[in-house]
């Protein structure tokens, strides 16, 4: 099934997601070649729309489009009329009129992504939504476990950290589920609420965690900047009870399991420095394996296409409710 | 002189309807029963198989008017409220300025005279802009009939300021409206804080944070003697704290619920509906279930609508930055009919009762009757019929609603008010 855009990971079908992960695995191909090149989409115009900061998947998608062949602009948020006070709203109506073919778009306000996407004929991209989610670095993480678990099924992943304010979370638990995978959550009962989804386990005990004997151990960044209150206590304390110490890092190692974490990493919080030379880390696999990734869902995507809207959480239907246009 | 012909009346003391003729002469209503004879010269209305009851009176609700005129105005909310079958209201005082003053209330109160078609009532602030710190000038504001204090939007965040008001005020009669909400806790977003908000990625607003108020304001209303009356209650164990400060029956206090808590939940913001995000927030099925026990026991003394209009400009922005509220004048009776009086959850009793004689006896008004010798004040309401609540069958300024475009069973053919006829469809 075509689809204008990619909003959240919830919404997409098993199929679609065994599509783009095969579609990844061909576009990673040419990463070997001397011209990394394809045309395409040639022709096609994709804006960069980051409200927040992002290194790796603000450069990932840049360069993803452009081995792709796109024009990539990148939309200047520092400079823009948002600092007049410019609303997101009317800034979408200037970039509709300016028929840009694909949208990326970070912005910290969860569900803004959707209304973009409601108001324009591009193809819009959640680059990640506040808390809500971050399709593409589920679709990267997914690619990066079944580069070594070519059949996830029954494998399990534990994600450790503040649950809370995770779109990394709420996205790949999401999508590693419906590949089959175990997903379990670690951390500090104030950051892993009683009510995520019953279908994860919640451990707030990391010696308990460990006896579920997780395949991977994904990390996740302590966003103290998302934290109006205090979570735990400290940071030192937090590493202690919570963080991959030296010694819990050498029980790792002789447990064989690999290590994940989005970026970037706090060193000295949820990781201990040794992590970086250990040699079943998949950090810098999921910072390569993004490229293509984002390469199959630009490829994918139709943009302008008249498509029925995704129905992401609608528990039951909620007649005459839409979306009012001015 | 109007005669109604075979009506079925509704009261607030039974639910059985009783078919009658109601003949009313310059206003009042002058006699009741069966084939009464046709007035010569008056106008004759075959109102068989619809039902005849007193005009609804809504005492929550925000008609934006002055400082907020984008939104709503005293004539447009008080003609939602006629289009909804509301012969009366009470505003609410988060206006700017706020209704803080005997000359802010005077202006609002003299404006609702000359724009309004119905009466429109006023409640005052406990505080000065109602910043929860200096009290504001609460005698002023009685001699011009305010009888409810409140600086509903914002919780007077601290104790002993309302403390201080509760003493101050109880000695003229005035008693107090309290939108409970811990700030702290409830964070700055209206999402019930649970599966849903996890879902969405919003940091939601657990129910405690409106429950520890709802208790702390009883206990305030105890030690000063004064009477509470709680707002928008939205879950369940805050309604079971009203019942259990009820039932020990050494304090005053009354309790209202809305519309939307009674009939949605959080589930319904699905993919973002901002027409879904108010404070309090929808929270799940288990508080409908309560909140919807707790009116048919009575621990709920009202039903308000919290009528809250925004312009669609402001509504159309993302959850997050989205303001606050629905609009409810226009579809509180109608959408009251077809989720609960015509599923049999409740009868017209409830409805009369609750959103009609309850709220004018709060406010120390006479209650609407169907009474000989009663002034006229009621509707007629076609139990067959539908309404689709299009942008165009919507009086209020604004439509932020979630019934927009929906189609309900029932409809509000008639609103009579003394010797007029407010609205005929």
């Amino acid at each position: 099934m075509a689809r204008k855009d990619l909003l959240d990971i919830a919404s997409l079908h098993r199929e679609e997601i065994e599509f783009l992960l095969d579609q990844s695995t061909s576009f990673k191909k040419l990463f070997t070649r001397s011209v990394k090149k394809i045309p395409a989409l040639e022709g096609k115009s994709v804006l960069m729309l980051f409200y927040e900061a992002s290194t790796r998947t603000h450069s990932s998608f840049e360069v993803a489009a452009k081995r792709l062949s796109a024009e990539v602009t990148n939309f200047d948020v520092a400079h823009s009329s948002i600092t007049k006070g410019e609303s997101v709203r009317e800034t979408i109506e200037t970039l509709q009129a300016m028929r840009t073919d694909y949208i990326v778009v970070r912005h910290g306000h969860p569900g803004l992504p959707g209304m973009i996407a409601r108001q324009t004929t591009a193809s819009v991209i959640n680059a990640g939504d506040g808390a809500h989610e971050h399709p593409t670095q589920a679709l990267l993480d997914a690619f990066t476990i079944k580069e070594k678990f070519p059949d996830p099924r029954g494998k399990k992943v534990l994600i450790i950290g503040d649950i809370l304010h995770s779109r990394v979370a709420r996205s790949t638990s999401t999508l590693l589920q419906k590949l089959g995978v175990e997903v379990a959550y670690l951390g500090p009962g104030s950051l892993v609420p009683k009510y995520v989804p019953a279908s994860i386990r919640r451990f707030t005990d990391y010696e308990a965690a460990m006896a579920w004997t997780p395949d991977v151990v994904y990390l996740l960044r302590v966003q103290l900047e998302r934290q109006d209150v205090q979570f735990f206590p400290s940071v030192r304390e937090y590493h202690r009870v919570y963080g991959i110490t030296n010694t819990r890092l050498a029980e790792i190692s002789d447990l064989g399991l690999y290590i994940m974490h989005p970026g970037p990493v706090n060193r000295g919080v949820e990781l201990c420095d040794a992590v970086m030379d250990y040699e079943r880390s998949l950090i810098t696999n999921q910072v390569e394996n993004g490229i293509s990734v984002r390469m199959a869902v630009l490829d994918w995507l139709t943009p302008g296409g008249d498509f029925p809207k995704q129905e992401a959480y609608a528990a039951q239907p909620r007649a005459g409710s839409k979306v009012i246009l001015p | 002189m109007i005669l109604l012909q075979n009506a079925r009346i509704a009261t607030e003391n039974s639910p059985v309807l009783v078919e009658s003729d109601v003949l009313i002469v310059e206003g009042i209503i002058q006699n009741i029963g069966t084939k009464l004879a046709i007035p010569e010269g008056g106008r004759v209305i075959d109102a068989r198989g619809r039902v005849l009851m007193p005009g609804m009176f809504d005492a929550h609700v925000h008609f934006r008017a002055p400082g907020f005129e984008n939104k709503e105005t005293i004539t447009t909310g008080s003609e939602a409220a006629i289009n909804g079958g509301v012969t009366g209201v009470v505003m609410m005082p988060n206006t700017r300025p706020a209704l803080d003053s005997a000359t802010a209330v005077a202006t609002v109160l003299e404006n609702a005279k000359v724009r309004s078609r119905i009466p429109v009532y006023t409640s005052g602030c406990v505080t000065k802009n109602r910043e929860g710190k200096e009290l504001a000038e609460i005698e002023g504001m009685r001699g011009l009939g305010v009888k409810m204090l409140t600086d509903d939007g914002d919780t007077t965040a601290d104790p002993a300021v309302l403390l201080r008001a509760m003493q101050y005020a109880t000695e003229f009669g005035m008693f107090f409206a309290s939108h409970c909400e811990v700030l702290e806790l409830a964070g700055p977003r209206a999402l019930n804080e649970g599966v849903m908000s996890y879902r969405l990625g919003i940091k939601g607003s657990p129910a405690c944070a409106e429950e520890i108020i709802i208790d702390r304001d009883i206990r305030l209303a105890h030690a000063a003697g004064a009477h509470v009356h709680i707002q928008h209650v939205s879950s369940k164990l805050g309604m079971e704290t009203i019942r259990w400060w009820k039932s020990r029956g050494d304090v005053k206090v009354t309790a209202e619920v809305m519309p939307h808590h009674l009939m949605f939940t959080d589930e319904h913001i699905g993919d973002y509906d901002t027409n879904y995000k108010m404070n309090p927030p929808l929270r799940t099925q288990a508080d409908c279930d309560a909140l919807l026990e707790g009116l048919i026991e009575g621990v709920f003394d009202i039903i308000a609508t919290d009528h809250a209009p925004h312009t669609p400009f402001e509504k159309a922005q993302d959850f997050l930055s989205a303001p606050n509220g629905i609009t409810g004048l226009d579809t509180a009776l109608v959408s009251l009919y077809h989720h609960f009086v015509e599923p049999g959850k409740f009868g017209w009793d409830v409805v009369v009762k609750r959103y009609s004689a309850e709220p004018r006896r709060l406010m120390g008004l006479p209650v609407a009757a169907i009474e000989v010798g009663q002034k006229a004040e009621c509707l007629l309401f076609d139990t067959e019929a539908e309404t689709t609540f299009t942008k165009e069958f919507m009086k209020s300024k604004s439509q932020n609603t979630p019934f927009i475009d929906q189609t309900l069973k029932g409809r509000v053919d008639m609103v009579i008010l003394g010797a007029e006829i407010l609205l005929e469809r």
